[in-house]
């Protein structure tokens, strides 16, 4: 043995007052935030500001959810949501399939290209996504938000779920096949059910990613009718009226949800992220 | 793309009588032509116009040469300078030390990563509004704690204070990233290279910068790369934060085009600045690219 007992221990709450420093820090916003959702208006100016509710109140929530936010805004961002990550994880299962199955002339050169698209950020197509939303006459719908949403998800959901493929043997599918299934068939009844864990992954974080994203819905959605959350709440945040408590308490109404996912789902969360930045 | 062009001589199956189906790949190119590939060359086009009455009117390189002309690029050039490196900085350092602490597990270490990687599930909106409200004139918590020290100055209101703000709020959302990139590289190095180097009488720190920062020197490329590429991308949290104020003091280049698009509507002119970033972004994703296959 190397080290002693002693220095072990002290390397252990080491370790552990730094993780607890982290820790703090990082919640930080997030508490303060919380407990302002629940402080009245006069408790909000208080001098000096406190951290916790003078006295606990639901005022905050009352005024938010006056307006659009519970019964437009949020439907709409789960619509959205929820399509554009059904779409986005059938098309990506099915180009990952084929890319984790078969080589063909240029496969290697086409998922280089994917991947390519993948690192072009959303700024870039920013204007002409408002463009051709105009000249299509669907600027303001639910299509061009969810076409977006789903495509720039695709190529990250391609190379997640391939690597799932990659993991599943190929000689089961020759089996089927042999039973007298076609190729399509083998991946739908053998494949498919064992990336499952894969396609659920892709699926949570492109909700998550599509609930909370912001730029594509703030450029392309002006219409109140279809507005997400999040444009609701930076809209809030230009209006005089709403003060901060309810500006806190839409802030936690949109991100509760979020953090319920991430407590659940947390291992998908830190396996995907490393998947997604490690692949190549 | 045709079929025949992806129709391939060699099978990777045993079974060879039945054709690939390649088809799958259709709605996935399809879709990557249409919503990615076709909008970004049409932006070139784009910044080639200019709009008047709702209709594009080929100006040639005039909204190119407009920008060039102007002050307010180069200063949001330098402040997306600015604002990268610090963010760059701070994401690498902060995630290398938050690696190097989650890999010397413990029974809470799977408590710490959900209260330091929470912010990841944070909206870029809810975020800013949080950030805004912590410096807030007279009531932000922050702000008054930091009073006596500053002297009643408003951070916020302040060009630096505004831009440190940003960066922090930014690093703050965007750390779970780079910190778990440096986890999964470190957790790749086994224990016995630390006890045979401990053996010899290395303490922690000669033992990091003699045996873990040269092998995750892969990964703190990778970490580099991305981050930078993230850094000069970044835009709804600035928005949310600052909007790009006070005044332009946090306009980078990406708020820069959001506010000539979307607040001036001159979206000829943001059409150029988007033109810009993206032949930058798209040198880096070479390198990038480069970087993966040499591994």
């Amino acid at each position: 043995m190397v080290r002693s007992k002693l220095q072990q221990r002290i390397d252990a709450i080491v370790t552990n007052g730094l993780l607890s420093f982290f820790s703090i820090i990082m919640l930080f916003p997030i508490l303060y935030s919380f407990m302002t959702s629940f402080k009245s208006a006069e408790n909000v100016i208080t001098i000096p500001p406190t951290f916790f509710p003078v006295n606990w109140t639901l005022d905050g929530y009352r005024l938010a959810t006056q307006g659009y936010l519970l019964n437009t805004y949020v439907p709409n961002s789960a619509i959205n949501a929820l399509a554009a990550a059904i779409i986005s994880v059938t098309i990506a299962t099915l180009a990952s399939y084929v890319f984790s199955r078969y080589k063909f002339r240029g496969s290697q050169a086409l998922e280089i290209a994917i991947l390519a698209l993948f690192m072009i950020p959303g700024l870039t197509n920013l204007v002409s996504y408002y463009r051709i939303g105009t000249e299509l006459k669907i600027l303001n719908t639910h299509t061009i938000i969810i076409l977006v949403y789903a495509a720039t998800e695709l190529p990250f959901g391609i190379w997640v779920m391939r690597s799932f493929f990659d993991a599943i043997p190929v000689e089961l599918e020759e089996a089927a096949r042999v039973d007298g299934c076609t190729n399509v068939q083998a991946l739908l009844k053998v494949t498919v059910p064992l990336a499952i864990p894969g396609i659920f992954t892709v699926f949570l974080l492109a909700v998550v990613y599509f609930w909370n994203e912001f730029l594509f819905a703030v450029t392309l959605l002006s219409n109140n009718a279809v507005r997400t959350a999040p444009v609701g709440l930076y809209d809030y945040q230009t209006t005089f009226e709403v003060s901060y408590h309810a500006l806190n308490a839409a802030s936690m109404i949109i991100l509760i949800p979020m953090v319920i996912l991430f407590i659940f789902g947390r291992k998908i969360f830190f396996r995907a992220m490393l998947e997604g930045a490690l692949k190549g | 793309m045709n079929s025949g062009a992806l129709v391939a001589k060699t099978s990777e199956l045993k079974n060879r009588s039945q054709k690939k189906p390649l088809w799958l790949l259709w709605p996935a190119l399809i879709m990557l032509l249409l919503v990615q590939v076709y909008p970004t060359l049409y932006s070139f086009y784009i910044s080639l116009n200019r709009l008047k009455g709702g209709e594009l009117l080929f100006v040639g390189l005039r909204n190119y040469s407009r920008l060039l002309k102007e002050s307010d690029f180069y200063e949001a050039l330098q402040r997306t300078f600015i604002f990268t490196f610090f963010y760059l900085l701070l994401c690498v350092s902060v995630g290398i030390i938050l690696a190097l602490l989650f890999n010397r597990r413990s029974r809470l270490t799977t408590v710490y990563m959900v209260c330091i990687f929470l912010p990841m599930v944070v909206s870029e909106v809810v975020g800013g509004t949080m950030w805004n409200w912590m410096f807030q004139q007279s009531y932000g918590i922050i702000q008054v704690a930091l009073n006596p020290i500053l002297g009643g100055i408003s951070i916020i209101s302040q060009p630096w204070g505004a831009m440190a703000i940003v960066i922090l709020a930014s690093v703050w959302k965007n750390q779970a990233f780079t910190s778990l990139l440096f986890l999964g590289s470190l957790q790749t190095i086994s224990k016995e290279i630390y006890e045979s180097a401990a053996l010899d009488g290395a303490n922690h720190w000669k033992s990091f910068w003699k045996i873990t920062l040269p092998l995750i020197k892969p990964t703190l490329l990778v970490a580099i790369l991305l981050t930078t590429i993230r850094g000069i991308n970044s835009l709804g949290l600035i928005l949310a934060t600052t909007k790009g104020g006070p005044g332009e003091f946090t306009t980078t280049m990406a708020v820069f085009l959001y506010r000539k698009g979307w607040l001036y509507g001159d979206f000829g002119l943001a059409a150029a600045i988007s033109v810009i970033m993206f032949l930058i972004n798209i040198t880096m994703a070479i390198v990038y690219i480069r970087l993966m296959r040499a591994k």
